[in-house]
């Protein structure tokens, strides 16, 4: 079952300036369980397909539908289940943190006792008490989780949700995703910590202006991104170069390494003919891309023409 | 419902702003008591002796800073919201956004007209204290208790009206300033402009309503009207202002 569906979503903000298209025609399903990450450079349009799905912004085309209900229209049958953070999490600052989460726990009739767990869990049970006007970044991310968390979710709609986090606490966080996502819960995160993301998430969207480029299992991705390649180190790097090419093998050298334009089977292709030349390898790895590598690639800017 | 309402009435009873409010009018009743202490004498005959009989007017007089402080706390209690972006948190739990205003200003009004009456309950405590130990309680009967409930209860009401529509006009500009703002021009140049270019419109202006519910009569007014008529006007004032910010509060984006 899907958890979240996009069709053709649209949005399209109108000011003095003139017209801004934050999404177009974006689609996009994430399946019930585990961690969904939703990535883009800035102003590709993720937090206002995440509003869109919330509720909070009307889409211009489109629909959208969490947990089978169509948003805005029946949104109220299914928010109980879902829990959130929109871009940084907002609280009123002269409350504590403690009676923010008790003024959300009293919509849904959620007990202090239940407060008083998501603060432990999230590690503001010592300000609890405190103003959030005197937490740091970090904590009044926290304190989003903690609220996002609180209804105990069977979704969770994360929008950067390690933004402020030292590194410790990105570390928890990606540790609490996994585990929520591990338990059958549906995280769908939005994030621009994408190493985080390739060891966390089990599938991955990639938005560019507004559209999606690139959608699947997290391997599938990084997969479709891979260009065949290894990566070869000698000693005598400009005479293996000259070796591999002589035997007609597509190859380029920088001051490191020497790129084949072969697929990792076809490694023992490569060690032959370099043996067979009295060279041999200090090091033959395939040419791995990571996540960042394919979401730089997927997202580069076109060059625009010169108008003439 | 019942849930939204009774969290919005413990944000409302958790502000600042509220218990400044409240603070600041507790200090000046207590001034105000000192004041009248120490100017009424309690000899018979002096001049002179402070008289219960005027509580109604003191009351009428007092109903000009609760109606602005009824603006003000009507007007912030949903322009913080939108200033500190907690409207965004909130309507992630409960996305029905009628649901959402009509929470909010039923908490604001029923709360601003509690505060209302509490505090011209203890101004009345406190000269009732000044009357029996150092003025006169004379001429204090069934009828002048219903004179002083009266323009308590009316003073508590139009402080609600108010605000109601400064919570209205805070909302459709997303922010307190702007309701501020708005109060203030109407009240300094839309009003004096429609008396000195327009003077056949003065019976629908907020103020002169405003004065004949409080007072219960028309004097110095150009025109005849009924405390009943003037609620009447200025709650569909309020209504329709009301009105205007949930049609808004609806259909507009939440960014």
């Amino acid at each position: 079952m899907a958890v979240i569906e996009v069709e053709g979503l649209r949005k399209e903000y109108r000011s003095r300036r003139g017209r801004t298209l934050a999404v177009d025609g974006l689609d996009l399903v994430v399946p019930e369980g585990g961690v969904f990450a939703f990535l883009g450079p800035n102003g590709a349009g993720k937090t206002t397909t995440i509003r869109c799905l919330l509720g909070l912004v009307r889409p211009t085309a489109g629909r959208c539908r969490l947990l089978g209900a169509e948003t805005p229209q029946n949104l109220a049958t299914v928010i109980r289940r879902v829990g959130s953070i929109v871009e940084t999490p907002t609280f009123f600052p002269r409350f504590s943190g403690r009676l923010n989460l008790e003024l959300l726990a009293r919509l849904d009739g959620i007990g202090r006792k239940a407060v008083s767990d998501v603060l432990e869990r999230v590690g503001l049970a010592d300000r609890a008490d405190d103003l959030v006007k005197t937490y740091s970044l970090g904590m009044r991310q926290r304190l989003g989780i903690g609220a996002a968390l609180l209804k105990d979710p069977d979704v969770l709609i994360l929008d950067e949700p390690a933004n402020g986090l030292d590194p410790a606490g990105i570390k928890e966080v990606r540790e609490l995703l996994r585990r929520l996502g591990d338990q059958g819960r549906t995280i769908f995160v939005s994030s621009h910590i994408l190493t985080e993301v390739q060891h966390t998430a089990d599938r991955v969207a990639i938005l560019s202006r507004g559209k999606c480029v690139a959608s699947g299992p997290v391997g599938e991705v990084l997969a479709a991104g891979r260009s065949a390649g290894l990566i070869v180190r000698v000693d005598d790097m400009a005479g293996g170069l000259e070796a591999l090419r002589s035997a007609g093998i597509a190859a380029s050298a920088d001051d490191h390494a020497i790129r084949v334009m072969l697929p990792p089977e076809e490694a023992a292709t490569v060690t032959r003919t370099l043996a067979d030349r009295g060279l041999y390898l200090t090091e033959l790895r395939p040419d791995e891309v990571d996540l960042e590598t394919v979401f730089l690639d997927l997202t580069r800017e076109t060059p625009k023409e010169a108008s003439p | 419902m019942t849930a939204l309402l009774a969290a919005e009435f413990r944000r409302m009873r958790s502000r600042h702003l509220v218990r400044i409010v409240a603070g600041l009018a507790l200090l000046g009743i207590a001034i105000a008591g000192v004041i009248v202490a120490v100017r009424s004498s309690p000899e018979v005959g002096a001049d002179p002796r402070f008289p219960l009989t005027m509580l109604p007017d003191v009351l009428k007089g007092t109903s000009i800073p609760l109606i602005i402080a009824g603006w003000l706390l009507g007007a912030s209690f949903i322009g913080a919201d939108w200033r500190v972006g907690t409207i965004t948190t909130l309507l992630t739990w409960e996305p029905r956004r009628p649901r959402v205003i009509v929470a909010k200003v039923l908490a604001c009004a029923v709360s601003v007209f509690a505060l209302g009456m509490a505090l011209q309950a203890v101004l009345g405590g406190v000269l009732s204290l000044d009357a029996m130990f150092r003025g006169t309680t004379e001429g204090i009967d069934a009828s002048w208790l219903r004179e002083t409930g009266g323009v308590a209860v009316r003073a508590a009401t139009l402080a609600t009206v108010a605000s109601v529509v400064g919570f209205a006009v805070a909302s459709i500009g997303r922010n307190t300033a702007a309701a501020l703002g708005a109060g203030f021009a109407y009240l300094a140049v839309v009003e004096n402009l429609v008396r000195g270019l327009r003077p056949a419109w003065q019976r629908w202006l907020f103020t002169d309503n405003a004065a004949v519910f409080i007072t219960g009569g028309n004097v110095g007014l150009s025109f005849q009207r009924t405390m009943f008529q003037a609620l009447v006007l200025l709650a569909a004032y309020a209504a329709a202002l009301f009105a205007v910010s949930v049609v808004m509060f609806r259909t507009r984006d939440v960014n």
